[in-house]
């Protein structure tokens, strides 16, 4: 898979690549207007992380350019705004996803992979790890092959979780993936969510596949 | 109290009082000289009494007229000091009326063939009297007319020298530090009223200046920050992959990573917050509430469940209200998470939205703080760490860039804020 990451904050752009190559992505950088443009041109991608304020150009045009190559890259618009004229000028334009910073990279992640799945036709609808399937188009889970009752949250937690397979998702990531800023770290939810997720996917016969770190967070650790 | 009636109660009783000392002093002065013109005339008569004697050799024929008495008393005495007296008598009128009149009597020796008698000549004072009396009532009225003239004359005052005061007040009233319109007085011809026209001018002029600084500031601080804060989060995210880390170092990263995640909804916060105080939110088009709201009550039906709070909601349907929709939003998620996250388990949640109002309650420990501070910038309740205490804030901050009514209020163990819809 191949992601485009465009965001002039070279700091954050190292951040993103090196989050999303762990995850098997092949990370292509760009750091100037200039540079995304002649990138874009060049391939096409899977996905393109798209920084709107950029120093030597609105990130919004290079957009439009795809737009009129008809291309069918993936795109998430980042902007550090917060700007709602943004957000709505971008998905007009034709972007698939939006992200303001500051944002968790786990966040990052599951957007990346949920435009990714949604942009193929062929297969990749269907996740397997072990005997766990997970089909995203019909939002069904099978433990081996036997259908598993999951509640809307519970699925978005599992399908969290597959997004960013072995890595280390902080308590407020997740919170804030299902409930928003605001709620998400009131009480201490996800607990009581995890909890009923890992205790339905063992008593289908899964393995337990979610593992707590420290208090801090917890780590998917299938294949 | 009004200046004018400070005036008043000052010059007011000073100008009665010269009235009155002035009405008595004309009084007596007038008193004293209708005396000295009865005296006079009694002399006259006195001498008129004499000449007669003089010339006929008898004492002329006594009289009782109703203002002019003379008689005549014999009297052993050689010498008599002629003398004047004020005499009161009750007098027996036509109608059995007993008048109190008063008299003025002259009494004085005349000698007649060797004879001694005592003149007395009594005239009455009752002409003098009337005139006193016309003059006194002369004096109260004018007292009267005078308070009524003053308080005329003060009702223009207050009507015309004052209006350009009172303008000036109603446009300082009016005047928002954070308003675009530059402060613009009528003109005054008072030099007292142009020089504080002119005065609030300038210091108007430079508050708004400061606060426009101040603004620009804060946002753009928060603004520079929020860079630096993603790269530390996002950094620490990725360090924290470090499956090497021990447990010791995991929490310690945990409590780092926590930190930043306050600190960066901190500044979301206030770059909100300011960005509402600099206007950024003024399209305004017609926003359904109610929808905005249900939708809402939709996304915590979930967390209250777990948290076993109970969510009453009586929602009138089709309640518009003109505003910015991101800001309708935000006002609802931050009333609605607030009574959310400032309740207990089992607690219970009230949500009220008709055209007129909408009002949230919900249980909850009781505030430790002053309650009109809650709503004041970071107030946070401080057994809820997480809580920042801005979303408040932001709810006052647009309920007033609408003209809505916030109002907060603890009972019964109940929160209650209420936002009163303007239109």
């Amino acid at each position: 898979m191949k992601i485009l990451i465009i965001e002039d904050e070279v700091s954050l752009l190292e951040s993103m690549a090196e989050y999303l190559s762990a995850q098997d992505y092949n990370c292509i950088k760009a750091a100037t207007f200039h540079e995304a443009l002649k990138a874009s041109e060049e391939a096409e991608f899977d996905c393109i992380l798209l920084d709107i304020g950029l120093p030597d150009g609105n990130g919004l045009k290079i957009l439009e350019y795809l737009k009129m190559d008809k291309r069918k890259d993936g795109i998430v618009i980042i902007s550090a705004k917060n700007s709602l004229d943004d957000k709505i000028k971008g998905l007009d334009l034709g972007a698939d996803d939006y992200l303001s910073k500051p944002f968790h990279l786990s966040e990052l992640n599951a957007r990346v992979a949920a435009i990714i799945r949604r942009k193929s036709f062929d297969g990749i609808n269907i996740i397997t790890i072990n005997n766990l399937t997970v089909n995203t188009r019909d939002k069904v889970v099978l433990v081996d092959e036997k259908p598993v009752d999951l509640t809307k949250k519970e699925y978005e937690l599992l399908l969290y979780f597959i997004s960013n397979k072995k890595r280390l998702i902080s308590k407020e990531a997740i919170a804030e993936h299902l409930w928003g800023k605001e709620i998400g770290n009131a009480f201490d939810f996800i607990y009581t969510h995890i909890k009923n997720l890992r205790k339905k996917l063992i008593q289908a016969g899964s393995e337990d596949l979610i593992k707590s770190v420290y208090g801090m967070g917890y780590k998917f650790m299938g294949e | 109290m009004k200046l004018i009636s400070k005036y008043n109660r000052f010059t007011m009783p000073v100008i009665v009082l010269i009235l009155l000392i002035s009405g008595l002093l004309f009084y007596y002065i007038l008193h004293y000289i209708l005396l000295r013109q009865v005296d006079k005339d009694l002399r006259i008569e006195q001498s008129e009494i004499i000449h007669f004697v003089n010339e006929k050799k008898s004492l002329p024929e006594t009289a009782d007229y109703k203002d002019q008495k003379i008689d005549f008393i014999p009297s052993t005495a050689d010498h008599y000091q002629e003398n004047f007296a004020t005499i009161r008598s009750k007098d027996k009128q036509n109608n059995n009326e007993i008048e109190d009149e008063s008299f003025r009597r002259f009494q004085f020796l005349v000698k007649v063939d060797g004879k001694n008698y005592i003149a007395r000549v009594t005239k009455s004072q009752q002409e003098t009297e009337d005139i006193v009396t016309i003059i006194s009532l002369l004096t109260l009225s004018i007292i009267g007319v005078l308070l009524v003239i003053l308080a005329f004359i003060n009702r223009i005052i207050l009507a015309n020298v004052w209006r350009p005061f009172y303008n000036s007040l109603e446009i300082i009233r009016h005047y928002k530090i954070s308003g675009e319109k530059k402060i613009n007085f009528s003109r005054t011809d008072i030099d007292e009223f142009a020089q504080m026209q002119s005065d609030f001018s300038l210091m108007a002029e430079k508050a708004t200046n400061d606060y426009r600084s101040l603004k620009t500031f804060t946002e753009n601080a928060s603004h520079e920050m929020q860079t630096p804060l993603a790269i530390i989060r996002n950094k620490l995210e990725i360090f924290s992959q470090n499956s090497e880390l021990n447990k010791k170092e995991s929490q310690l990263l945990y409590s780092v990573h926590a930190a930043a995640n306050r600190l960066s909804k901190l500044n979301e916060s206030l770059l909100l917050l300011t960005k509402i105080e600099n206007d950024y939110f003024i399209n305004n088009e017609s926003v359904n509430f109610s929808k905005l709201l249900s939708d809402y009550i939709e996304t915590i039906k979930e967390p209250a469940l777990i948290q076993n709070i109970t969510i009453n909601a009586t929602i009138d349907q089709g309640v518009v209200i003109n505003m910015n929709e991101p800001l309708a939003e935000i006002l609802i998620s931050n009333v609605v998470s607030n009574a959310f996250k400032h309740n207990y388990r089992d607690g219970e949640m009230n949500i009220n939205l008709s055209q007129k109002e909408f009002r949230i309650s919900n249980t909850g420990k009781e505030p430790m703080f002053n309650t009109e501070m809650l709503i004041e910038r970071f107030q946070k309740d401080s057994a809820n760490p997480d809580s920042i205490g801005l979303g408040l804030s932001i709810v006052k901050k647009i309920t007033e860039s609408y003209g809505f009514l916030l109002s907060y209020l603890y009972k019964n163990k109940t929160h209650i804020i209420t936002i009163l819809f303007k239109n």
